[in-house]
Formats: structure tokens, sequence, C-alpha cells
């Protein structure tokens, strides 16, 4: 990295150690301890939801089963509110289940989710990137108007469409999201790769008689890590945003499975009477959108701020 | 430019060929498609009858032929429960959506303008960073979730607005809203990179060395420049637009094609869902291939390149 842009590293180190006043500097921080804190504690939260893994199903972090409700505790204000019982910090929904609970187990549904297509989507157009970057020519050429085309192509349309042929569940949720989600990896590699194919070092290896596939793997890929990280980050929140709206719509993770799209659906028929059904969950995505693109941003500014859309 | 046309448009031809035949076998991935096409309670007979009329007796190889014939004219299928050619309910639900997603557009791209200039002209100042925080706020919320709570805030407790419906304008203003809510950070942080682009180049500062007054640089040589990277990503504000229009139709039961699409995936009357797939495929080729051209037109080199 450094041999390409000396210019703009040395200006980075201006720019984050002496250039900032001490009230910037710790902002930067903030913006770096916030978000991290926060989906550390949803992994936490995810994997520690109950240990069945572990073949302890009654120890965990959920106070209550996400799936089964107490009849006779239906539609339960939060405990902080007058009517609320201390056993559901925020309520109960329509079959008298644990909104708490849910929320946590809805976690576990779109961290995973969310990684699961990240490294499909992130591997794939590493892979078509690279290759269109460094070869160029015809390759390049089709696979850059394929990238256009998925690009804008209404992937919630192609959800729906899996939906109704292969069924809504899990792993229609995770294709629907990879079939479209190369794309933006692809383009961002392609940039990278073309770059790098004109640096000395990969003209050095050619000239050598490196073979191409060698030249891609062992001296472009390397160099093409900080924005893979970058964006992969980036796109944690994004995944979730798809599978939240793809379950709420109904055709991703249905019930009883517990998945914050679809209880903020099935709040939907309480707003007048029990509004915590539907807000809550929308509060767990919003943060860990949230923190997914403060987290990003970060590492982009700290890793390659080149790629700064401003 | 008449070659690159022609290769431009055998590409986006091809494409489509390509996205018909996936959709085609991705109706058949499932195994047998009599059981997506059939309802339980059918009888034997309705069965055989419909199996027969959508040439499912017949191989694969003849079916893909019929069925790109088809559609060659015209003819996208008939709905399953609705028994009506799939063309007609798309007539019937398009306007609807055009209702939505037109205001919609037009509020969004002039608050977009507006803001994005703003915040780009004075940068780091009030402006900017609410511009900002919009941009977080509006990437990281739901869009279904905000509307609800818009529907919990204005018309359950304060009772100001409807719930859902289209009768009066009053209707209008919530759904429309969430739509300018989904498509406005994108919008404007676009608008706003690009003005802080295009207000670096040697020629604003040109312009202002010149002495023109600052209004006349921002509004007219600055903005007439930035405009030109927005075009570049109209694909992507059109899968923009489709999405909000899903959601918000979805919300507040507006009868327009992206609640048809949701309801006919419930209701597994896959032509429906099949054929607004296909259209929407032909607009995204349609729209990229106008792109393409118009920047042909802009940048000489692109139309000397292979493909």
């Amino acid at each position: 990295m450094l041999s390409i842009m000396p210019k703009v590293e040395e200006k980075l180190e201006k720019r984050y150690t002496g250039g900032l006043s001490r009230r910037a500097r710790i902002t930067r921080n903030l913006t770096l301890i916030i978000p991290a804190t926060i989906l550390a504690l949803m992994v936490i939260v995810a994997i520690f939801a109950n240990l069945s893994w572990l073949g302890l199903p009654n120890i965990g972090l959920a106070p209550h089963d996400p799936t089964t409700g107490v009849i006779t505790d239906r539609f339960l204000p939060p405990s902080f509110m007058e009517g609320g019982k201390s056993e559901y910090l925020l309520g109960t929904d329509r079959l008298g289940r644990d909104v708490l609970s849910r929320v946590i187990y809805g976690t576990r549904v779109s961290l995973s989710i969310s990684l699961l297509v990240i490294f499909i989507t992130a591997f794939i157009g590493t892979v078509l990137g690279i290759i269109s970057g460094y070869l160029g020519g015809r390759i390049d050429g089709f696979l850059m108007r394929a990238t256009d085309m998925a690009l804008s192509f209404p992937g919630i349309l192609l959800a729906l469409l899996l939906a109704v042929s292969l069924g809504p569940s899990y792993w229609t949720v995770v294709l629907a999201l990879s079939i479209l989600g190369w794309a933006p990896y692809t383009r961002m590699v392609r940039g990278e790769a073309l770059k790098l194919s004109e640096a000395d070092f990969v003209a050095q290896a050619r000239i050598i008689g490196t073979p191409p596939i060698r030249i891609m793997v062992r001296h472009i890929f390397p160099n093409v890590i900080n924005s893979l990280v970058i964006m992969m980050t980036l796109s944690v929140g994004m995944i979730i945003l798809m599978e939240s709206t793809l379950s709420y719509l109904g055709v991703g993770i249905t019930a009883p499975t517990a998945s914050w799209g679809n209880m903020v659906a099935d709040g939907r028929s309480y707003l007048d009477t029990a509004w915590w059904i539907a807000a809550f969950p929308g509060i767990a995505i919003g943060l860990v959108v949230m923190s997914g693109n403060f987290l990003g941003d970060w590492l982009r500014d700290r890793l390659d701020p080149r790629l700064r859309q401003v | 430019m008449t070659r690159f046309i022609i290769l431009r448009l055998l590409f986006a031809f091809v494409a489509l060929l390509g996205i018909v035949v996936i959709v085609f076998f991705l109706v058949r991935a499932s195994g047998d498609p009599m059981s997506l096409l059939a309802n339980p309670n059918m009888s034997e007979e309705q069965y055989e009858h419909i199996k027969e009329r959508l040439g499912l007796d017949k191989s694969w190889g003849e079916q893909l032929v019929i069925y790109m014939g088809d559609l060659a004219q015209g003819d996208l299928g008939e709905s399953l429960l609705r028994e009506k050619p799939v063309i007609d309910i798309i007539k019937q639900a398009l306007p609807n959506t055009l209702k939505l997603i037109i205001p919609s557009f037009a509020i969004a791209m002039l608050m977009s303008l507006i803001l994005g200039v703003l915040a780009a002209t004075y940068r780091d100042s009030f402006w900017d960073t609410g511009v900002k925080f919009l941009a977080v706020l509006g990437q990281a919320l739901p869009g279904f979730w905000v509307a609800i709570m818009a529907v919990l805030i204005f018309s359950v407790n304060l009772r100001w607005l409807p719930v859902a419906g289209m009768a009066t304008p009053a209707h209008y203003v919530l759904p429309v809203a969430t739509m300018v809510f989904f498509i406005l950070p994108g919008m404007m942080r676009l608008v706003r990179s690009s003005m802080l682009d295009v207000l670096d180049s040697e020629y604003i500062k040109m312009a202002r060395i010149k002495g023109l007054p600052e209004r006349l640089v921002i509004w007219k040589h600055a903005l007439r420049n930035a405009l030109i990277t927005p075009l570049t990503v109209a694909g992507m504000i059109f899968a923009m637009l489709v999405t909000g229009a899903v959601i918000t139709e979805q919300v507040f039961n507006w009868p327009g094609l992206g609640r048809m699409i949701v309801t006919s995936t419930f209701e597994r009357d896959f032509p429906v869902v099949q054929a607004i797939t296909i259209i929407t495929a032909v607009f995204v080729l349609g729209i990229n291939l106008l792109v393409d051209i118009s920047y042909a037109y802009i940048d000489p080199q692109i139309r000397y390149q292979k493909m």
C-alpha cells in the first residue's frame, strides 16, 4: 500500500496524529467503541441465548422460551409500564410470549444470515472482481455489464420469486441475498485490481514469467483485503435490513421462529393496544445496523481513506 | 456509435433471454410445478385440465419454446386465482403504484438537491451535520418499521391521518413520507458527494475568480455538473423505488403492483410474480441501456471499448 500511495499515507499520518484536535480524537474513538461494544454484545447474546448447543437447553440469557407463550399473560406491557409484570421486561405478545426473549433469539437469525451471506458474496465478488480487473478485455466487459444489471435489479422481487418457487425459509433468504449481493464486491475489487495490475510489483512479477493465476492470488488478492474487510463490515447492516424486510413481508423467516422482521409484522395488527410488540424489534434492527455502518466507516477512515465517498 | 449501440442492444437482448430462462427453470426448481400451481382442493379433472392447459404434459424443451413464443407476443400468462390474464391485473394495479412513486420521487429529488447542495456548500456546518444525521438514521432504520411507527404516532395516537387506503389526499401523506424517507438518504448523499467533487474542480475556482456571485456558481455551474453523477446510478435509484413501493404498499394496504406481488407470493400465484419480475427485468435492462448510451455520448472513450 505504501509504495502505491505514499502521499495519501503521509497526509493520513498528519491527519490522524497531529492534525486532529483532542475533541475530534475522542469523537473518533467513540465511533469505534460504542458500535463495537453493541455488536460484541449482540454476538454474545446470540451465542448464549441458550446453551442447547452444549446440551444445556435450560440455561441461557433469554429469560423465557421464545416460541411457547403463557396464554394468561397475553399482551402484557413492558415491566416499566403500568400493568407490566417484572418477569417480562419488554412485555408479551398476542400468544403471551416474552418479547425480550424473542428479540434475543432474533439476534441469532439476523447475525447468522448476515455472516453467511457476507462470506458467500464476498468470496464470489472477489474472485470475479480480480478476474475482471486483472484480465480485462471481453471478460471484463461482460462481467461489468452483468454487475450493472445485478446492482439495479430490485433484490426484493428476486426474493419473492424464490419464496414462491422454493417456499419461504432460512436458506431461501440466504440464496436470495447472495444471488445479487456479489455485485458491489465485484465492482469494488475490480477497480482495485485494475489499479494494482499497473503497479510496478505486478509488472515485475509478469516479467519474470509468473503465471496469471499466481499473480492474481499472491500479488493482487493480498492488496485488496483491506478494502474487502471494510466492505464486508459495511454490508452487515444492509443484509440485516434486507433479511428483516423479507421476514416482515412473510417470505423470509416464518413463524413460530422469532426474527425481528416477522415480530414487527406480528405487532402491526396490535398497534393500538400493544405497540411494544412492533417497537422493540425495530429498535434492535436500528441499533445493529447503525453499529455496523459506524464500524465500517471507522475502518474505512483508518484503513483506506481512498474509498471514502465523503 | 452505431456499432456501440448495436452491441449494447445485443447484450441487453441476450441478458433478457438469460433472465427468462432462469425464471422458467425457477418455477420448475422445486420439482413438480403443479404442486405450485394447483391447490389441494382441486378435483382430479381440474388438475388434469390445468396441467394440459399450461402445457405441463409436454417435455421441458417444448415448454420453453412455447413459453418464449408467448412472451414474444406479449402474453404473460394467466393468473391462477383470479382467472384473468396477468396483463389485465397489472394494468389495474400500475396506476396506483405510479400515484405513489411519482410524487415521492419528485419530493425526494427536490429535497435531496436542496439538502445535498446545502450540505456540500456549507461543509461541517449545521446543515451538513443535519444531513449526515438524517442519512445515518435513514440507512439504519428499516423502512417498514418507520412506517409502522408513523402509523402508531399519527394515526393511532394523534388520529390525524388515516391508517390505510388511498381515498383522500390525507391518505397519501404517510405512504409518500415513508417512500421519501426510504429513498432520500441515498440520493442526498449522492448529491452531496458529487457536489463536493465538482466544487473542488478548476472551473468552479475559475468561476469564482471571475467574480461570479456565489449563488450563481453553486446553483448554476456546480449543480449542473454535479447532476451527471446521479445519472450513472439511475438503475440503482430504480431498484430503490421498486423496493420502497413493495414495502410501503404492504404497510399501507395500497392496491398497487408492490402489494399485488406480495399477495401473489402468499397465494402462490406464480404467473403474476413471474410476470412482474420479467417486466422489471425489462425496465432494468432498458435503464442500463439508456444510461450506457447517454454516457457514450458524453464520453467518447467509452464508445471504443470492446463491449
